[in-house]
């Protein structure tokens, strides 16, 4: 089984059969169990905190606040750089005399059941002084308001502004103006969070299961904030229930259960339920766009004029500000645009801190400047397809530096030919296709979206790939599996190089004890750099174990070859040793393989184990892709109905077609969920009011349109062996666009539908905009 | 709190429980038993995850009472897989890429069960009603769907198969 192979995923089974182990599924003996009380105000002073009631209550240990903690504890590091200094802004893992919002935690309790916690939680008297609330971002950053930090609401203020915008837009013949919102949503994987943590006393050694997505980057930030040494913890991932960017990074239960663990002696577990989980997890998307887009007369796009402002929460949390700036690093897209210009503001309120959501910064980006593109195509009186195609970036221009950057790495798209994939995506889609434009009442419309997805970001990944004498090869990876299908993919990669099936292959990935260092798993980066180590040290591994054959059997290195798991001798056309055979010559202190007796000890062999580490490339690699989609639309009621959705992309390279079309897919039904359903809103006095979900919409069976795909592997990425792309975030990054586009052109309408999500309010207020027979 | 002994049968064993009277059946299998296979992914009976059977009926694990399952026939996913490898419904949703990170799986499986059970070839809006409770957040249904469907398909070839040539129908329950 090789690359490329459309395989069924070795991961499956254990799924299937309920074998998975998640988090929950694990217990220790004497454990107990942990709850965070949660601040029930979006902004107070906390007056005093009186345990000493839950403490009275049977089978409750603990009860841990601010208090209890060091007094030097520095707060939650961001583990990515940012625009200017976002220190003052950084949470500890307790509240201290202040709570900023709904969620925030406040003590932790600890009980030998979840239940017990939760009465003992009722018993715990805090006397708070309510604040005013800040929630909206835009009152957030007037003279007046309210401070939700010290340092001032408005976190960052930074841009960039290139070419001549101002000239651009004195000259252009056409000019469009619009303001975009995207809501507040976020990933909700369906597993929600929860860590067990245990602690030796005696060797000073924690261990921790629950852990994902940046395991080794959150091991050192919890070593230095508990002042251990790194090799002192270790994190293991188990199973994991989705993560889509949230999931997995530093939050306070990360530092607060270990700490528990080490304080208690006894192994706590903390299992996140749904309604906590919508308060703390990360939320994304907030942002609002002034967007202007003007052209020349022959309709070549001359200029982007933008306006950010990302509400981000009560406080900076491990991501930075890396949503808005990755939005304003490529707001410009697959265009061919040198004027550009954005003033980004990252703005703090009392809710919950955002991260990020799976393509960060682009869902948004892309929805505001495709949907600014098809007003001004309807203003130059041209297809929406054909704007696009006048401006897509050619490829004779690749690779493209935007001249942004963004978390201090240049905005390069490093290759493609966007015009090719557009057009073969336009005619599978069967763009020009004649439309009916009404049936039974309900309106027809056809929306188009187009974007590059930038991928394999983060400095490095890393494997080890061991062999044993029985021929079983383990990929030890540093990065982590929340779904994606890494354990098939991974192997695949290896199965490709060494000839074995991939049932022989193992992948064990997520575990700082089995690799010294590690990347993760975000910005769809496993395929790219992952994917490039397995391939680098399964390359090491095949080498090795030639050499070893050439010099053991004494045949020349060229007369060798690996071939399903077996080293061949060329001249003789047969088998000479398997791979387990020179795995068992290879294990030190292994006499087959020992050098003439020696007085002094000496070095020896160390096994057929090769360990790879890629650096990543600055920019990554991009890859192109169009969204399309038909849409009715119901001019009287505002309801809508994809009728057929459709995404083309250039990836490079396919490591397994279904996974990618799943990834693909997966991806569309978020983004569907963004544009129509879900949202996390707060009342004016700061409570989140879509906290469960009866009314936190995600979509089920019958909102999902069926999707079609269309994968090129038309230019391989240049800055990997493997030339793959990645492919995890294209789905949902241009839904609200296209569907945004496809109600318009329904309708017709020349406003409105600049907000998400797209309720049937909003679809009737943009259809109520123009004039029906 | 004080605990009450409930007596049922899981999978086809009489078993004895221990349980707090707020306790959910969801979660008695799960701690009491060790059956992890079913989930809770909200516990505010919407997402559909710690879809059991109960006799003869699907029902939210979380939403049930463990007390109330005193007498009753519990049916989880343990117990729909066989001893080794997949069902039919299982190796299909695996052919057709119907999961990714696993944790909708077993409700899914416990739904799609229950459908095979009750209609052996179910048409496709059949399959949509059936999986209209139970959210996945990772795979769009794409792959559920046309997983469903061609475990269907298969029912139907296999029913006119032994129509003709058994001239009586083949139970669904191996499904
Ligand atoms: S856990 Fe029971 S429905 Fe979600
Ligand atoms: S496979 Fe992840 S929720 Fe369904």
């Amino acid at each position: 089984m090789t690359i490329g192979a459309r395989i069924p995923r070795v991961e499956d089974e254990r799924f299937l059969r309920g074998e998975g182990r998640y988090v929950a599924d694990i217990a220790m003996p004497f454990m107990v169990e942990a709850y965070v009380l949660r601040s029930p105000y979006p902004h107070a002073h906390i007056r005093s905190i009186d345990a000493s009631e839950a403490l009275a209550l049977d089978g409750v240990e603990a009860v841990i606040t601010a208090s209890d903690l060091p007094d030097d504890l520095p707060p939650i590091p961001c583990r990515i750089p940012t625009h200017g200094d976002l220190g003052p802004y950084l949470q500890y893992p307790l509240a201290r005399d202040r709570v900023r919002y709904v969620g925030e935690p406040i003590a932790l309790i600890i009980a030998k059941s979840r239940a017990v916690c939760e009465d003992a939680a009722e018993l715990v008297e805090i006397d708070f002084d309510p604040l005013p609330p800040v929630v909206d971002p835009e009152a957030a950053i007037k003279p007046d308001a309210a401070l939700v930090h010290e340092a001032g609401n408005l976190a960052g203020r930074w841009g960039f502004d290139l070419g001549a915008v101002d000239d651009a837009l004195k000259n252009a013949t056409y000019v469009v103006s619009e303001k975009f919102s995207i809501q507040r949503h976020t990933a909700m994987p369906l597993e929600t969070r929860g860590l067990i943590a245990s602690y030796d006393v005696g060797r000073n050694l924690l261990d921790i299961h629950g852990p994902t997505k940046v395991v080794h980057t959150n091991r050192n930030v919890l070593a230095a904030m508990l002042g251990m040494g790194e090799a002192e913890i270790r994190m293991v991932e188990p199973d994991v229930g989705g993560s889509f960017g949230a999931r997995g990074e530093f939050y306070p239960e990360d530092y607060l259960i270990p700490f528990a663990a080490i304080r208690l002696r006894k192994p706590v577990r903390w299992i996140e339920d749904r309604i906590e989980h919508f308060a703390a997890i990360n939320h994304s998307r907030e942002s609002a766009f002034e967007v202007t887009a003007c052209a020349d007369a022959e309709g070549m796009i001359t200029a982007f004029d933008v306006r950010l402002v990302t509400d981000m929460g009560a406080f900076i949390r491990t991501h930075g500000d890396v949503v808005p700036s990755h939005a304003a690093a490529s707001f410009p897209g697959p265009y061919r645009v040198r004027n550009y210009r954005i003033d980004a503001m990252t703005v703090m309120t009392n809710k919950t801190p955002t991260g990020t959501y799976r393509a960060p910064g682009m869902f948004e980006a892309n929805f505001a400047r495709e949907r600014a593109l098809d007003r001004l195509a309807a203003k130059i009186g041209i297809d929406p397809a054909e704007l696009r195609r006048r401006n897509l970036i050619p490829a004779d221009m690749m690779p493209w530096h935007v001249g942004t950057e963004s978390v201090k790495r240049p905005t390069i798209f490093d290759s493609g030919n966007f015009p090719h994939v557009f057009e073969r995506a336009l005619e599978a889609y069967g763009w020009d296709a004649p439309i009916e434009r009404e049936a039974d009442g309900w309106l027809r419309g056809r929306g188009i979206c187009a974007l590059v997805e930038p991928s394999g970001l983060g400095p490095f990944e890393g494997v080890r790939i061991e062999v044993d004498q029985h021929g079983y090869a383990t990929i030890f990876s540093g990065s982590s599996n929340q779904g994606q299908g890494h354990e098939t993919v991974l192997a695949q990669i290896a199965s490709s190089i060494l000839g074995l099936p991939v049932e022989k292959i193992r992948v064990r990935h997520g575990d700082t004890g089995i690799i010294t260092f590690g990347g993760g798993t975000y910005a769809s980066r496993t395929a790219v750099l992952g994917g490039n180590a397995v391939h680098s040290a399964a390359v090491g591994i095949r080498d090795k174990a030639l050499k070893t054959a050439s010099a053991k059997f004494d045949i020349p290195l060229e007369e060798l070859s690996l071939r399903e798991g077996e080293i061949w001798h060329g001249g003789k056309n047969e088998p000479v040793i398997s791979l387990g055979g020179i795995a068992r010559m290879l294990m030190p202190g292994n006499p087959e393989f020992l050098k003439p007796p020696s007085d002094m000890n000496m070095p020896d062999n160390d096994g057929l184990v090769v360990t790879s580490y890629i650096r990543g490339v600055p920019g990554g690699t991009s890859a192109f892709a169009v969204h399309m989609a038909d849409v009715l639309v119901d001019p009287r009621t505002g309801d809508t109905r994809v009728e057929n959705y459709f995404v083309a992309c250039d990836i490079g390279r396919q490591l397994n077609p279904l996974i990618v079309e799943g990834q693909l897919i997966g991806g569309v039904a978020q983004g569907i969920g963004g544009t129509f359903l879900e949202e996390l809103t707060y009342s004016e006095d700061g409570q989140l009011t879509t906290g469960t979900f009866a009314d936190y919409m995600m979509p089920n069976v019958y909102n999902m349109p069926p999707v079609g795909t269309l994968v090129l592997e038309e230019t391989k990425a240049p800055g990997n062996v493997l030339g793959v792309k990645g492919v995890g975030e294209i789905g949902p990054s241009g839904v609200p666009a296209a569907i945004g586009n496809a109600i318009a052109d329904a309708l017709k309408a020349t406003s409105g539908l600049n907000i998400l999500p797209l309720t049937p309010e909003r679809v009737l207020a943009a259809a109520s905009t123009v004039e029906r027979p | 709190m004080t605990h009450h002994q409930v007596e049922l049968t899981v999978n086809g064993s009489k078993v004895s429980m221990q349980v707090e009277p707020r306790q959910s059946l969801a979660d008695a299998l799960r701690s009491q038993l060790g059956l992890t296979g079913t989930h809770l992914g909200c516990e505010h009976g919407v997402c559909g995850a710690c879809t059991i059977i109960v006799d003869g009926e699907p029902v939210r694990g979380c939403l049930m009472l463990g007390v109330q399952a005193e007498g009753a026939e519990v049916l989880t996913v343990e117990g729909v897989s066989p001893s080794e490898g997949l069902s039919p419904i299982q190796e299909a949703l695996r052919e057709h890429h119907g999961l990714q990170c696993g944790f909708c799986t077993p409700g899914m499986v416990m739904a799609l069960h229950h459908l095979f059970t009750i209609t052996p070839s179910p048409s496709e809006d059949e399959i949509n009603e059936a999986i209209s409770g139970q959210l996945c957040r990772c795979t769009g249904y794409q792959g559920i769907v046309s997983a469903a469907k061609a475990v269907a398909q298969k029912q139907r070839e296999n029913r006119s198969h032994d129509t003709t040539v058994n001239g009586k129908e083949n139970s669904c329950r191996s499904a």
